[in-house]
């Protein structure tokens, strides 16, 4: 049984002084078990955050149903509301901007708490152990946000998320805004995390070797459509929309060896979602783009059981494409080269 | 794969070897800036860099090491109070530390260009694409309107601007990311300059566009023998872009090699954290970057090795002695007493 199920979910935003709106989510359907990760991947303007702030009940969907744990999620019954408060997380992109600079890291943690009514002494006890699976000193709580580094802030936006207990937490880019060097950690803390409490995980991120290795499943977004979903492992190793083709042959990882080499090239940018293409969302830019691209929307195939696509051509697209995971391959590459210098792996009796 | 992927491959090394003399040289560079009620604070260190005519070179560091400080000296263009304590930048033979102000304003744009992040900000938002792109060749190469017009038009091509008649009006609201910061490479492009600096130029933009401009940036470099400078945050950017790879860290080049070997045979302990924070491999992890955040905000060593206080490898030379930049292998240099060896 799915603790959240979303279906159909359309939202649009009117423009002042105008008929047009912004079609931001176009009809999104996934569903969410527990202590498991989906990740939401696309560009800027695919929708991923929109999506986030329905599920949590912050904005009400203009169509389409959210529904958790039969709860029907948007309007009165959100985040904010006394039967959910603290069920439902958030954790946003930028850790400076999301805390408050005049309060202690103490009080920033316990916040929540507060709004839940729990006595003092309880309080005490649950923000030093939030913090301490946080990865946060004792020493540091009595600090303020801005005498810490932007990856220990994002440890107090994750301890504070955490404090309440959640079942779901909406991650919306925790990593995007800090440096390479702090985000692997950051990533390993909230898989830690996940494992101790068992908490479900939506993931918001462009930043795709962090997803291949968070999530245990992936939905590709383009123009507020899920284009692809599936098993990360899977879908990292063989994408069958040319969209996330695009997508993954565009990332950059530390190794010149290492690229997905595709014959599938992208042209152009993403469309404004005010002026959406009449049928495929990609087709203006796809170059395996056929005319009944261009006339009806394709409509979402299914390729193995829980993989699935929306594209005419996907077979093809699949055929054409090598399958490997380069993520996957780029860590065994790290493990050879990074492990070289490192003192021989000390040798452990055999467990029988 | 096609034309487009070998072109990101990149130059083979033993083409750029052949290039002698060097179309930059920085020989021991110190750049400092003051402090409110400290001591001055020397925000570049003993940098010594060639760049050979179209060479893409990569400079690797994270926030606060130096790498827009590095670009700015070269540009001449470092704030107001800061100084060049010491060394010399040479740009095709000239001294760059002789010129005058007005000597220099004509070199910058027409010899060396710069990009840098937030396209958007760099330009002026009262004026067209047509009339940014315009004003750097009115100066620099005194055209008059007809040829103006006829060169930003090639030049909107040049960066795959699509529909480049319309673009010419167009103000810089009115783009995408994207395609302001194709704009800003016009700009950059205008007057074919010898050297480009690129500023964590692509760092704002999406994975599928930052490809796109990429591309673009290489092919033009490639085809016009420009030689580029590219800084950037993003390690994983230079291993498919650039020919060599420096990394500086705490104002000082650490580690400088061809990409392949830098890649393939990384022997500075900071260079092996940079890598080891892109693997989700936690045993690799705990050791290159050990507790990293807690020794990250000791800051560097004084007197020894800039990198002491946060390497894992440290021993009690390095605390005492400043190591040098030496060359460990052919054309691979690294400052540190206890390379990596594999």
């Amino acid at each position: 049984m799915p603790i959240l199920s979303v279906s159909d979910l359309v939202q649009q935003f009117p423009i002042a002084g105008s008929k047009a709106v912004v079609r931001a989510v176009n009809g999104v359907s996934f569903e969410l078990e527990q202590g498991e990760t989906l990740a939401l991947v696309g560009e800027s303007g695919s929708g991923k955050t929109t999506i986030g702030r329905c599920v949590l009940g912050l904005i009400r969907p203009t169509a389409g149903a959210i529904v958790y744990r039969g709860h029907e999620m948007g309007g009165r019954r959100s985040v904010r509301s006394a039967e959910l408060r603290g069920k439902l997380q958030l954790v946003f992109q930028e850790p400076a901007e999301s805390l408050n600079p005049r309060l202690r890291l103490f009080e920033l943690i316990d916040e929540p708490l507060r709004a839940l009514q729990v006595n003092r002494a309880e309080r005490e006890r649950r923000v030093r152990a939030a913090a301490r699976r946080g990865g946060l000193a004792e020493s540091l709580l009595e600090l303020y946000p801005a005498e810490i580094s932007m990856g220990l802030q994002q440890r107090v936006g994750i301890a504070r998320a955490m404090i309440s207990e959640p079942e779901i937490v909406v991650l919306d880019e925790p990593t995007s805004a800090l440096d390479p060097t702090a985000r692997a950690e950051i990533i390993d803390l909230l898989i830690q995390i996940q494992r101790d409490l068992g908490t479900a995980y939506v993931f918001i991120s462009h930043d795709l070797s962090a997803v291949r290795h968070i999530s245990h499943r992936v939905a590709v977004l383009y123009l507020g459509m899920i284009v692809e979903q599936g098993p990360s492992a899977t879908l990292f190793a063989q994408p069958s929309h040319p969209y996330s083709v695009g997508l993954l042959s565009s990332v950059l990882l530390p190794n010149p060896k290492l690229k997905r080499e595709t014959q599938i090239r992208l042209e152009g940018e993403i469309p404004s979602p005010i002026d959406l293409p009449k049928a495929c969302y990609l087709a203006g830019r796809c170059p395996l783009v056929q005319a009944r691209c261009r006339e009806r929307m394709p409509a979402v195939e299914s390729v193995e059981p829980g993989h699935m696509v929306r594209c005419y051509r996907h077979r093809e697209v699949a055929r054409q494409e090598q399958a490997v995971d380069y993520f996957a391959r780029f860590q065994e590459e790290a493990e050879r080269i990074l492990g070289a210098g490192m003192p021989p792996r000390e040798k452990r009796p055999a467990i029988q | 794969m096609g034309a487009t992927a070998a072109v990101m491959r990149g130059t083979p090394a033993h083409e750029l070897e052949r290039a002698a003399t060097p179309l930059l040289s920085i020989e021991d560079l110190w750049v400092a800036i003051p402090r409110y009620k400290l001591e001055s604070q020397q925000v570049l260190r003993r940098i010594d860099l060639e760049m050979a005519p179209g060479e893409v070179l990569g400079l690797v560091g994270e926030s606060g090491s130096g790498k827009t400080m590095l670009a700015r000296s070269i540009m001449r263009l470092i704030p107001a109070s800061g100084w060049i304590e010491r060394g010399r930048i040479r740009f095709g033979g000239q001294d760059l530390a002789a010129l005058n102000e007005e000597e220099l304003r004509k070199l910058r744009g027409r010899d060396i260009a710069m990009i840098i992040s937030n396209p958007r900000g760099e330009l002026d938002p009262l004026q067209t694409v047509g009339q940014q792109i315009g004003n750097i060749l009115r100066y620099h190469m005194r055209m008059d309107r007809t040829a103006i017009r006829a060169r930003v038009l090639d030049l909107l091509r040049q960066v795959s601007i699509p529909d480049p008649e319309r673009r010419l009006n167009a103000y810089p609201h009115e783009l995408s990311g994207g395609m302001a910061q194709r704009v800003v490479m016009a700009i950059a492009l205008a007057c074919s300059p010898k050297f480009i600096i690129s500023d964590d130029a692509t760092s704002g933009l999406d994975v599928t566009v930052q490809a796109q401009v990429l591309e673009l940036m290489r092919k033009l470099v490639v085809e016009r023998g420009t030689s580029l400078l590219f800084i950037t945050r993003d390690i994983g950017i230079t291993a498919h872009f650039c020919d060599r790879v420096a990394v500086i860290y705490a104002g000082e080049i650490v580690e400088l090699a061809a990409r392949d070997e830098f890649f393939e045979n990384p022997q500075h302990p900071y260079t092996l954290l940079l890598l080891a924070a892109f693997s989700h491999n936690e045993r690799l992890r705990r050791y290159w970057l050990g507790e990293d955040e807690t020794r990250k905000e000791m800051g560097p060593s004084p007197t020894g090795c800039p990198f002491a206080n946060r390497c894992v490898r440290v021993q009690p030379r390095c605390r005492s002695e400043h190591p040098s930049l030496r060359e460990l292998a052919s054309r691979h240099f690294v400052r540190c007493h206890f390379p990596v060896e594999r």
